[in-house]
C-alpha cells in the first residue's frame, strides 16, 4: 500500500499528500527490532510503509514482566500519535513483527509545514483526532466491560462470604 | 433336666457375648496395621519433595479454589487473545451501542 493513501492523509490531494511524505524518512526494521519503547520521548509520528508493526504494554506475570500485544499496525496505519499530543511519550512499545520499513514524520517539521499550510495541517490533525478518538472510544468500553466483570467477581465473593 | 438347658443357654450367651468382645477388640488393631501398608503402595515413588504438588494444584484448580497454573506462554497467548476478543466486542458495541452488545460475553478462556 502506499504512503499516499495512508489514513493520517485521507481526504488530501496526492500532490499535498506527496510534499509530507517527503518531509519523512524512511527507516527499516529488522523482524523484532524495536521502534521505541515505552516512556520514550516521541519526537516522530510513524507510518508503516510495508510489513506490520507490534504495539505491546509491559504486564507482570508471576516474577518476571512480558510484553503484551495490544495491537498491529498495517502498511498505511500511522502510529506514535503521541508524538503530537502532550507530553510527548510513548505509552506503548512498538516493535516490527516482521521486516518492516516505516516512515518517520519528525513533530517539528510536520508542525513547521502545518503552519505554513493550514487547510494541510486542519485536515491532518482531523484524521489524526479520528484515529485517537476511535481508539478512545474502543478503550472506554474495553474498560467498561473489565469493569462489569470485576463487579461481577466481587459480587459472587461477596455472596460466598455472606 | 430344666436347670441342665439353662446352663447351656448362659454358656452359649457367655460365649456369644465373649466372641464379640474380642472382635470388638482385635479389630481396631488390624484395622490400623494394615492401612499404612494402603498408603504406602498408592503414593507413587518420587525423588523430590515437590512432586506431589501438581495434582494436589490440579485437583485445587478443579474445585476452583487455586487458579489453573499454566505455562507463561499459554498464559501470554490467553491474555492476547482475550485482548483481540474484547476489541472485537467493543468495536462491535460501536458500531451498534446497545446494553446487549456492551455487555455481551466472548469466548476468552481467560474469563470463562
Amino acid at each position: 500500500m502506499s504512503s499516499v493513501h495512508a489514513d493520517l492523509l485521507a481526504g488530501l490531494p496526492d500532490g499535498e499528500a506527496e510534499r509530507i511524505l517527503a518531509l519523512g524518512s524512511r527507516t527499516a526494521l529488522r523482524a523484532g527490532q524495536v521502534l521505541f519503547n515505552l516512556g520514550d520521548a516521541a519526537d516522530s509520528l510513524f507510518v508503516v510503509e510495508s510489513g506490520r508493526v507490534a504495539l505491546t504494554l509491559p504486564l507482570r506475570l508471576r516474577d518476571g514482566q512480558q510484553d503484551v500485544l495490544i495491537e498491529e499496525r498495517s502498511p498505511g496505519q500511522a502510529l506514535g500519535w503521541s508524538a503530537l499530543v502532550p507530553p510527548h511519550r510513548f505509552t506503548l512499545k512498538a516493535a516490527a513483527a516482521i521486516d518492516s520499513e516505516v516512515l518517520a514524520l519528525p513533530r517539528a517539521v510536520l508542525f513547521e509545514h502545518f503552519a505554513a499550510h493550514p487547510e494541510v495541517g486542519y485536515v491532518v490533525t482531523r484524521n489524526v483526532s479520528a484515529v485517537v478518538g476511535h481508539r478512545l472510544q474502543v478503550l472506554q468500553t474495553m474498560w467498561l466491560r473489565e469493569m462489569q466483570r470485576v463487579v461481577e467477581i466481587r459480587g459472587v465473593r461477596a455472596r460466598s462470604v455472606s | 433336666m430344666e436347670m441342665f438347658l439353662m446352663a447351656a443357654v448362659m454358656s452359649l450367651l457367655a460365649v456369644a457375648v465373649c466372641a464379640v468382645l474380642f472382635a470388638a477388640a482385635t479389630r481396631d488393631e488390624h484395622g490400623e496395621a494394615s492401612r499404612p501398608v494402603v498408603q504406602a503402595a498408592r503414593e507413587p515413588q518420587r525423588f523430590f519433595a515437590s512432586a506431589p504438588a501438581a495434582p494436589l494444584r490440579a485437583e485445587a484448580a478443579r474445585e476452583g479454589t487455586e487458579p489453573e497454573l499454566v505455562p507463561v506462554e499459554a498464559l501470554l497467548l490467553r491474555i492476547e487473545q482475550h485482548i483481540r476478543l474484547e476489541q472485537a466486542a467493543a468495536e462491535s458495541f460501536l458500531h451498534r451501542p446497545t446494553d446487549e452488545s456492551l455487555h455481551s460475553r466472548t469466548t476468552s478462556r481467560l474469563v470463562n
